[in-house]
């Protein structure tokens, strides 16, 4: 099938790829729908991509890129509805808001995104601890992160999390 | 709105399955106990409106600024 999105154009993928989000995400309770999407020119953020909106697409990364002491409980009502025994069972990402200046970016600790692979099912868990902030920013410990490891990869590989790679924009070459 | 008047230690019923009662009064301060079924979502508003607005913002990002963000990110700091 195919998904159209406003970003990446037109993006072939299979129904499996695709994440239900049972309640939506924040704001967006009416979208259920997305999938991972991988640009290959961007060597660091996924997309998280609504299918049913073609202009709804958010960057994600996953914690331990930027907070490695992210010790996080996941309320058991969430994991029930992910289908998961353990938090570890699932994939962890955040939210990431980029302003126009990039070393202002934030990152949602306070609301992550929790995905169960297999089951492709997913949810944007709020959690209760209140010293977990919104927008906590990570620029510096990120750009820390990529530097000193400039043979990593850092995008969630592929074919384990169900991303799906769009074109490469000759266009957007830098 | 539908505005009530409670006493501590009062409650009010919302369809068969949510009651919210007040627990503790202490100066500008109610706290209160919801029993709900656990897939009911409740958060505190300001909480909710602050995830809600970044979920907006970062809905718009633009990939070209999410690219140069990984390229500047690739950079080292001088």
């Amino acid at each position: 099938m195919r998904v159209k999105t406003s970003r990446f154009g037109e993006v072939e993928l299979s129904q499996d790829d695709i994440l239900e989000f049972s309640e939506g995400l924040l704001g967006f309770g009416q979208l259920r729908r997305f999938i991972v999407l991988d640009d290959p020119n961007d060597e660091i953020f996924a997309w998280l991509q609504s299918c049913e909106n073609p202009d709804i697409a958010f960057p994600i990364l996953e914690p331990e890129l930027f907070a490695g002491s992210y010790a996080i409980e996941i309320p058991r009502s969430d994991l029930e509805a992910l289908h998961l025994d353990a938090q570890k069972d699932g994939r962890l990402f955040n939210i990431i808001t980029i302003p126009k200046d990039p070393t202002q970016m934030t990152a949602n600790m306070k609301a992550p995104i929790l995905i169960n692979v297999k089951k492709r099912l997913a949810r944007q868990c709020v959690l209760q601890d209140n010293s977990l902030q919104i927008r906590e920013p990570i620029f510096i410990k990120l750009q820390q992160r990529v530097v000193q490891n400039p043979e990593t990869r850092f995008k969630p590989d592929a074919v384990a999390i169900g991303a799906v790679p769009v074109k490469r924009a000759p266009e957007a070459e830098m | 709105m539908l505005v009530l008047t409670r006493k501590l230690g009062e409650s009010i019923t919302i369809d068969d399955n949510i009651k919210i009662r007040v627990e503790k009064i202490r100066g500008k301060q109610v706290r209160l106990g919801i029993e709900a079924p656990k897939e009911t979502r409740i958060y505190r508003e300001e909480v909710y409106n602050a995830i809600k607005e970044q979920n907006e913002e970062s809905s718009q990002t633009n990939p070209d600024l999410a690219r140069a963000a990984a390229k500047l990110l690739k950079t080292e700091k001088k």
